[in-house]
Order: C-alpha cells, then sequence, then structure tokens
C-alpha cells in the first residue's frame, strides 16, 4: 500500500459526525476520485479525497466504519471504508459491480466527483486488542473491511502480537489487494496464507488450494491471546465460525462485519435491522457472541 | 451513534420490562380553558385561509369516489387545508391517511445535483417551513408524532421533520371513538390523549371547549383572541366542563373494550418467539401490499432514490417505502433476509411492539385502528395482539 | 355453507389438497382464510361479504401460500375468469389446484359488516352488473343455491361515458387530480390476481423506466402503465380499487379498457382459459388496419 503512516489518529467521533458544511444528514460531501485500482475483473477500489479543503483536514474514522457512497445520478451505496485510518487525506472503498450504483461507478474516471456521507457504524475495538496476537480471515472481497484493520495494525506493528492472515478466493484472478498481498508475503513479520478455491489455481500458482475454512483448520491458529477477525461472504463466515470455535477462539473474541440493505445509513429508514439491532448503528462489527443472540434473519 | 453496544442492550433488555410508558413528554394541565363556537370556528377557519396560511384540518375527501359500490354512507374524509367552514368534516370518519404526510411527506427532496464544468453542485432543500396550524386532528395521530420524533433524532437530528415539527401548531379534537377496531387505550393513550398537541378541542354545546398546553398553543389562540372567548365562572362553566368530560369518560370506557394487553408479556413473547408457528398463520393472508403503512401514524420507513431531470441534473428524494415489499430488504446479490411474507409480517409486528420499545420506550403504534380497516385482506391487528398475549399467557402458566 | 364445509372436509380427508382458501368471518367482517384441517372446515363461509378474489393468493410468488401445499380455492365467477387467466398465462397448472366454485348472487364494494348485508344498487359491487359467471363453469366442485341476480346498477359504465364526454383538457385534469393522491405504494399490484410478475416493472432499476416517486410524472407512469399491462387481462374484479388507501377510482381505468379491448377484438375476458386473449395470441387473420 502506498503512502507512509502518519501517527496515530487521535479519538475520533464514532458516530454523530460533525454536521456537514450544508444540508441535511443526507446531503453528501463531495469527493474527488484520485485513482482506481482494477483488483479483478468485477472490482474496483477507488481512492477518493474530499473537494473542500477544510472537510479533508478534519475528517477521521476508526476501523470497521462504513460510509455512504453517492454516484449522482445513479444513487447511494454503502461500502466499507477499506483504507486504514491511520492513513491521512484521503478514503478508499473497494467495489464489485452488482447492481445499479455499482454499475455506474464503472463508469467513473479519475477526476470525477462523487458523494460521501459518514463514518457511520461501530467500530473494530483496535486499541483494545494492543498486545494480542491477530488472525485475520477472509473470503473474496471480504478482504476489503479486514484490509482495513490490517494496515492499522501494521502501520502501529509494535503494538501488536503474531500477526497470521488466511485469504481465499474463488480463483487467482478473483484475489483483491493483489499487490499487497505480496507486501504482507515478504514481511518477516506477518504470516500469510492464500488460498484459492479448488479448480481456481494457475499453473505457476504456488499458493494454496482448497476453500478458506479447511485452509483455516490446516494453518492450526492459537487461540491464546488472540483474536480472530473474520469477513466473507455468508458461507464462509458460517462454516468458519464453528472451526473457530473448535480451535479454542472464544465466542467474544471472534469479530466480524455483517451488512445488509441499507439507505440512510442513521437508523431511520427502517431498513437494516436484524431483530432489535441496526446495522448501520448498532453494527456492523458484531463478536461471535453477539451474532448468536441475533434471530436469523440476514 | 450512541456508544451503547449490543450487550449494553441486551442487558438492558431485563430492565425493559420495566419500561415506564407513562408518556415522559405528556403535556402538563391546560393553561387556559376557552370556548370556540361553530360560528367563531368558520370564521377562524376563513380568517387563516384569507392569511394565506390556511388551516389543515379534516375535511370531506373532495375526490370522485370508489367506482366499485361503496355506499353513500361511506364518503371518505383526509386532512388537507381548508379554505372553509363547509369543508370541514370534525368527528366525522377517522381521515383515511394520518398526519405523517405533512411532516414526512410521500416524496420529498432531500438536494439537487448539478454537472457543471468538471464539478458537481449540491444544492440542498430548504429546511425551514412557513408556520402552519392543524385543527381538529384525532388524538391517535398526534400522538403519534412525538413518538416518531425519537427515532428521526436518534443521535442524528432529521432537519427535514424537525423543521416541519417546529413550524406546525396542533388542536387534537377529543375523539368518541371510531369503532372497533380502534385501541388508543391499549397502548398507552386515550380517545382524548394530549400528547403532542399543543391544543385540544372538545364537542360541547354550541361548539368546542379548547384547552391550550404550550406556547406555541396560546400563542395560536393569542393571534385570534376575539373568536375565543373565556370559560365563564359558575354553573355556565362548569355544565360546559361536565359535557367535556361526559364525552371524553364515555369514549374511553368504548375503546376500553376493543382491546387490552400485557406489554411486557407481549414484548417478551415476541423476543422469544421468532420463529413460532404463529407467523405462518398470519403470512399468507397478507397481500405484502404494504396499505398498513401507507395509513400507519407511525411507520416511517423510507427508501432513498436519485432521479435525474435532465442532462447533468436532478435530484435525490426520499419516498415512503414499507417493511412489507418484497424487495425492502432484497441485496443486490439476489440475497433476501427475509424471504416471505411471514418473515415480512412477523417484522412490522416486531418493530412495532418490540423493537421500538426496546430502543425508544415507545410502542410504535398509536391504536388509530387504520391498518385494521384498510387491510384488503382482513388483517386485524387488535386481534393479533390479542392472540400473542393469550400466548403468551398460556405460556407463563405452563411455566 | 354446509355444502362448501362438507366438500372442503372431503377434500382434505382424502388428502386431495393439503389446504383450503376460503373465507371466514372475523371480528371485522369476512376476509380469506386458510384451511388445513378438517376440524377448522366450519369456518368457511359464503355471503355478500365475500368480495375478495382468492385467485390472488395462487401467485406462485407467494412461497408463504404454496409451502401450505396443494390447495383448493374457493372461487366466485368472476374470480374463476382469474384464476382462468393464470392458467391461459402458464402461471398455474390446471390439476395442481382443485375450484371449489359457488354459486353467485353478487358482493357488496366493502367485505366489513359484521352480517351479511342484503344486496341493494347503492351498495352492490360495480363488478356485479351484467355478470355471466354467477355459476362458474371451469370448476371441479360446484357448490351452493342458486341465487337471485344481483341488483342492477350500470354506475361504473354511467361513469366511464361521463369521462368519455369531456374533452380531453378536462379529462386529463380529472386524472391529475385523482392520481395526485398516489404514494405509490403498489397495494393495488399486490391485490391483482393478474400482477404476477416476479420482478415488476417498477423495481426494474436498470434503467429504472418508471419513477416511483409519488409525484404527477411518476403516478401518471406508473398508473397507466399498470393499466396497458391489464388491457385485455383484467377481469373486473375491483380488487386493486379496494385496495387503494387513497380512494383513486381505478375501476373506471380498468373499465374503459375492457370496453376498448372488446371494441378493437370483440373479446372479454374468459373463463375458459383456452380461449385465447388478443394480447399473447397471434393468428394470421389479425386486424391489422392500426398500421398506417
Amino acid at each position: 500500500m502506498t503512502g507512509t503512516p502518519t501517527a496515530q489518529a487521535g479519538p475520533a467521533t464514532t458516530g454523530a459526525q460533525a454536521s456537514p458544511q450544508t444540508g441535511t444528514i443526507y446531503q453528501p460531501d463531495l469527493v474527488i476520485v484520485e485513482a482506481i485500482v482494477d483488483e479483478t475483473p468485477d472490482t474496483r477500489t477507488y481512492r477518493l479525497r474530499f473537494a473542500d479543503a477544510a472537510k479533508a483536514a478534519s475528517f477521521s474514522f476508526r476501523a470497521g466504519q462504513f460510509g455512504e457512497y453517492s454516484v449522482f445520478g445513479a444513487g447511494e451505496s454503502t461500502f466499507c471504508i477499506a483504507s486504514p485510518p491511520t492513513r491521512t487525506g484521503y478514503l478508499e472503498c473497494t467495489v464489485k459491480a452488482a447492481g445499479k450504483v455499482t454499475g455506474g461507478l464503472r463508469e467513473v474516471d479519475v477526476g470525477d466527483v462523487l458523494g460521501f456521507r459518514g463514518p457511520y457504524g461501530n467500530v473494530f475495538p483496535v486499541e483494545e486488542w494492543q498486545g494480542r496476537n491477530l488472525l485475520f480471515i477472509a473470503g473474496g472481497i471480504g478482504l476489503a473491511p479486514v484490509r482495513c484493520v490490517i494496515w492499522n495494525v501494521l502501520d502501529r506493528r509494535d503494538s501488536y502480537g503474531e500477526v497470521t492472515i488466511v485469504y481465499g478466493a474463488r480463483s487467482v484472478a478473483d484475489l483483491v489487494y493483489k499487490r499487497e498481498l505480496e507486501e504482507w508475503a515478504a514481511r518477516a513479520d506477518v504470516r500469510l496464507v492464500v488460498t484459492v478455491d479448488p479448480g481456481g489455481e494457475t499453473p505457476d500458482w504456488s499458493g494454496e488450494v482448497g476453500y478458506v475454512t479447511p485452509v483455516v483448520e490446516q494453518t492450526a491458529p492459537r487461540p491464546d491471546n488472540a483474536v480472530a477477525v473474520l469477513c466473507g461472504p455468508p458461507i464462509v463466515v458460517k462454516l468458519t465460525l464453528p472451526v473457530l470455535e473448535g480451535l479454542g477462539f472464544a465466542d467474544d473474541a471472534i469479530f466480524t462485519t455483517l451488512e445488509n440493505r441499507m439507505k440512510c445509513g442513521v437508523g431511520k429508514c427502517g431498513r437494516c435491522n436484524i431483530g432489535s439491532v441496526y446495522v448501520c448503528k448498532d453494527g456492523p462489527v458484531f463478536t461471535a457472541a453477539q451474532i448468536k443472540t441475533l434471530p436469523q434473519e440476514f | 451513534m450512541s456508544d451503547e453496544t449490543i450487550d449494553d442492550r441486551v442487558e438492558g433488555a431485563a430492565e425493559a420490562e420495566t419500561i415506564d410508558f407513562a408518556n415522559d413528554d405528556d403535556v402538563a394541565a391546560p393553561r387556559r380553558r376557552l370556548l370556540l363556537t361553530h360560528e367563531a370556528l368558520a370564521a377562524l377557519v376563513a380568517e387563516l385561509a384569507a392569511a394565506g396560511t390556511p388551516a389543515v384540518a379534516p375535511a370531506w375527501a373532495g375526490d370522485a369516489g370508489r367506482a366499485a359500490g361503496a355506499t353513500a354512507a361511506a364518503r371518505e374524509t383526509e386532512y388537507r387545508t381548508v379554505s372553509g367552514a363547509a369543508e370541514l368534516a370534525f368527528g366525522e370518519r377517522l381521515p383515511r391517511l394520518s398526519l405523517k404526510q405533512f411532516f414526512l411527506p410521500p416524496t420529498e427532496v432531500l438536494f439537487s445535483w448539478r454537472r457543471s464544468g468538471g464539478g458537481v453542485e449540491l444544492v440542498s432543500a430548504p429546511t425551514t417551513f412557513e408556520d402552519q396550524v392543524v385543527l381538529g386532528a384525532r388524538p391517535c395521530d398526534v400522538a403519534a408524532l412525538p413518538i416518531v420524533d425519537k427515532v428521526m433524532n436518534w443521535d442524528y437530528a432529521d432537519e427535514l421533520w424537525n423543521a416541519r415539527r417546529a413550524a406546525t401548531t396542533i388542536f387534537g379534537l377529543s375523539c368518541g371513538v371510531e369503532d372497533d377496531s380502534c385501541f388508543c387505550s391499549a397502548v398507552f393513550l386515550e380517545p382524548a390523549a394530549s400528547r403532542g398537541s399543543d391544543g385540544r378541542l372538545t364537542p360541547v354545546e354550541g361548539g368546542y371547549l379548547v384547552e391550550t398546553f404550550t406556547d406555541k398553543g396560546e400563542a395560536f389562540v393569542a393571534g385570534h383572541d376575539a373568536l375565543f372567548t373565556e370559560l365563564a365562572a359558575g354553573a355556565d362553566g362548569a355544565a360546559l366542563d361536565a359535557q367535556a368530560e361526559g364525552f371524553r369518560a364515555a369514549a374511553r370506557e368504548r375503546v376500553a373494550a376493543n382491546l387490552q394487553v400485557d406489554h411486557g408479556r407481549l414484548r417478551d413473547w415476541l423476543d422469544h418467539h421468532f420463529d413460532d408457528p404463529f407467523w405462518a398463520s398470519l403470512g399468507p393472508r397478507c397481500n405484502g401490499c404494504g396499505v398498513c403503512a401507507s395509513v400507519c401514524p407511525t411507520c416511517h420507513c423510507f427508501d432513498i432514490v436519485d432521479e435525474p431531470e435532465s442532462v447533468g441534473r436532478g435530484v435525490r428524494r426520499r419516498n415512503w417505502d414499507t417493511c412489507q415489499t418484497c424487495v425492502f430488504t432484497l441485496h443486490a446479490s439476489g440475497h433476501n433476509p427475509r424471504q416471505d411474507q411471514n418473515a415480512r409480517f412477523r417484522q412490522r409486528v416486531e418493530h412495532k411492539f418490540l423493537i421500538y420499545p426496546l430502543k425508544f420506550g415507545d410502542v410504535l403504534c398509536t391504536g388509530c385502528g387504520r391498518c385494521s380497516r384498510a387491510c384488503p385482506t382482513g388483517q386485524d391487528l387488535a386481534e393479533i395482539l390479542a392472540d400473542i398475549d393469550a400466548l403468551a399467557a398460556a405460556g407463563e402458566a405452563a411455566s | 355453507m354446509t355444502e362448501l364445509q362438507d366438500t372442503a372436509r372431503r377434500l382434505l380427508d382424502e388428502g386431495a389438497v393439503r389446504v383450503v382458501i376460503g373465507w371466514e368471518g372475523g371480528r371485522l367482517g369476512a376476509r380469506p382464510a386458510f384451511v388445513t384441517s378438517a376440524a377448522d372446515c366450519d369456518r368457511l363461509i359464503f355471503d355478500t361479504r365475500c368480495v375478495h378474489n382468492l385467485a390472488t393468493f395462487l401467485n406462485p410468488r407467494r412461497s408463504q401460500v404454496a409451502g401450505l401445499g396443494k390447495a383448493a380455492v374457493v372461487v366466485k365467477g368472476c374470480d374463476a375468469k382469474a384464476v382462468a387467466g393464470l392458467l391461459r398465462e402458464a402461471q398455474l397448472e390446471r390439476d395442481g389446484v382443485v375450484l371449489i366454485g359457488v354459486r353467485c348472487g353478487g358482493v357488496v364494494g366493502e367485505p366489513s359488516a359484521l352480517e351479511p348485508p342484503a344486496l341493494t344498487a347503492e351498495n352492490v359491487s360495480s363488478r356485479c352488473w351484467g355478470c355471466d359467471v354467477r355459476e362458474p363453469g371451469s370448476v371441479d366442485v360446484l357448490v351452493g343455491e342458486a341465487r337471485p341476480e344481483p341488483p342492477v346498477t350500470a354506475a361504473l359504465d354511467e361513469r366511464v361515458a361521463a369521462l368519455d364526454a369531456l374533452s380531453p383538457a378536462e379529462r386529463l385534469a380529472f386524472w391529475t387530480k385523482e392520481f395526485s393522491r398516489c404514494t405509490q405504494c403498489y397495494a393495488c399490484r399486490q391485490a391483482c390476481p393478474l400482477c404476477f410478475c416476479e420482478r415488476c416493472i417498477v423495481e426494474k432499476t436498470e434503467p429504472q423506466w418508471i419513477e416511483t416517486s409519488p409525484h404527477p410524472r411518476g403516478n401518471f407512469a406508473w398508473n397507466l402503465t399498470r393499466a396497458q399491462h391489464l388491457a385485455g387481462r383484467c377481469v373486473g374484479c375491483g380488487e386493486c380499487e379496494r385496495a387503494c388507501p387513497v380512494g383513486i377510482p381505478l375501476g373506471l381505468i380498468n373499465r374503459k379498457l375492457q370496453q376498448v379491448v372488446y371494441e378493437l377484438y370483440g373479446y372479454t375476458v374468459s373463463e375458459d382459459p383456452t380461449v385465447p386473449a388478443p394480447i399473447g395470441a397471434y393468428a394470421t387473420d389479425d386486424t391489422q388496419d392500426f398500421i398506417r
């Protein structure tokens, strides 16, 4: 990842943002597309900076939070902030083309103006994890929110114990953040295991072949003093949680981030709740212990 | 965003059993008591219209009327601005939509955008509104407003809702109870509830007893001083008082017969019976049409859409929406957490009687009964609540 | 009524169906009922309050109904026409449903009365005028006593004629005013047995063919598109209008289109699913005089 980390971002607002310069809570700030990276055939990372200098200077967020990104004319869509809070001056989102807004994003060029509302939602308690060993597990584009935490941690490497990353995608082409995977692989202070589904390997593939869940089992991470961060398609999360429990990870030491259909992002439009929990306000970050209390409605 | 984690909320649930629903922002005793005759009311309506600030009031619907065999007696009423007393429908049928449309319009522009140069200009929707008065609204419609205020100010303040609220003065009209579908007294209200109102009218001989509760109510009366008369001291005043109280008491008794439930027990059942077969007994009948949400004073779910208006410019709007449609929670991936009407109907009941109370200390329902009257397939909310309460009671007895 | 209940009981006992969809009396009037056990069959009623078109519940997308298993559905003649529409358009297999026809003497406009009202020219539903299917013919079982003809009311056709007599500008003003109340809630669509599309045109976003916002432009687009999509298919059951929370007289549009289809194609919706509808059927001798 380019750019050097800056000093630790101070205690940031975790929620009620300073009201935008003009307009209601539903009006975004303008952001300019600085760079676009093709991660996979259908997934891109957009690097954005605020058009307004004062907003750019004052904006901060914490790992786990998301934003509502506007493609004016197509609409708004919810994506996590995929860049870490330790890198200021820009923010990134990683987007897979799936519908109207994400499809509209494919038409966007460097220099175009989009909208951003946020940061919304709760956070990964990254500060509380200092001194602990960290296990990151992700599947497919689920690596985006996890990547935010990974860089947050790597930018403060000395404050954390062992860092293990297990990442899998359907095929080599579907791996996101390929250059960063190479960077992490090259670091002596990170253990990286990358896998593709059986049949997804290329002839020169030197990583693992297998679904994420059995690869996690093989990797046999130790639960001692460890925290796990897990994100991926529902099936990956569903199958990997019992594996982690089997390895001895406590339910409140396993963190994931949920997504649900959202519109307002601020708890009013009534759309994103799972039982009594609003993913946009009470989430999107939850522990496995909390997930178990939720009705199976996601 | 509050720092409350889900754990806090789960722990707090035990306290939720003892949520004190005594309306914490219920108004105090009336400040002034006045008489407004029928003639004076007509003059008031005319005065307001002439000043270019017509009142919103229950009025006879001015439309063509349904084609398919409605009877003459079924002429409908609606809340709208009125220009003369002839339009007023005080104490007639419950207006078909609630007051919600005046605070959360069916469609509302949030901002407009325009591409210019290489950039984009945004113009925000205005967040100040002309003062408006509502006369003669049903208490169930008025009480809905402070209830919805809570979600509209949950950490983030919805400026559009709040501005409309601030600009509006509301005089309720004590209700004589519409029919068997109402149940305001089962949701911490009553037919003469003053919650959310700046003043209240109660029918008496010759006109209305008017009480003011707030500064806004006082200011409105002061602005039309000549039309209100102080309640006479002595026997005349006492007689009118007695009439008003008699009207209100009869209404209370009538509506109480429609439904009584134990809300703590209800919430507890809802919290622990997510997969109960009871939901499969309700889902099949439901059309998923969402008429219940349209007519409901407290339903507030909305959609946000971008709407191009010309090349390079357009608006972003929010529009009424409902959890009852099949696409409400549909992900772009095709995954839908609520796959059938059993799940969607359950969401409606849970939102109103479990989730909103847990989060905001209020039931998201004022017992107006519109959903039951309007439902094309006869879903009867009072019956549903009674059934759930019965299940809950049976469960308690068994344990 | 006993004949209806006995029929339902027999079908359930024999295992011919898993659920009987009919009407029951409730606290607030008649409403649809889903009876799955023989013991509950005495809930089933048929009287002048039984307005609802139960064919709507046969929409295959309603998985919570389909999940109850093979159904028998009680149908009046107008409802049977809607079932015929579903069969004609391949939404149902004929042997996938059992049809219990009821002899009908008309229904009122609204189901909400504690006791079944006697029919008068004022309260009878406009769909009943000129009804030619008071004994539905395409059903598996026909129950109930023969009933007298419903009171005559030509009110719907008179109102359509009155609209036709207006100038285009006046008619536009009329509908602009009526549609101004529309909130695009889509209750009309949900109540309609023939609006069965998996993904309605108004829900398609790439591109957004019809604006979902309830302003005049969006409301005209929605209501007129829906009317067009129903032309030649609408059975005139009036459920759309009954469902509308703001009382838009949708019956006037649907009736007008029924008249237009009849004028152009000599066709009225048939209870016989093998009779092809003008839209959706092609014959080499179809008139082509609209091609100029």
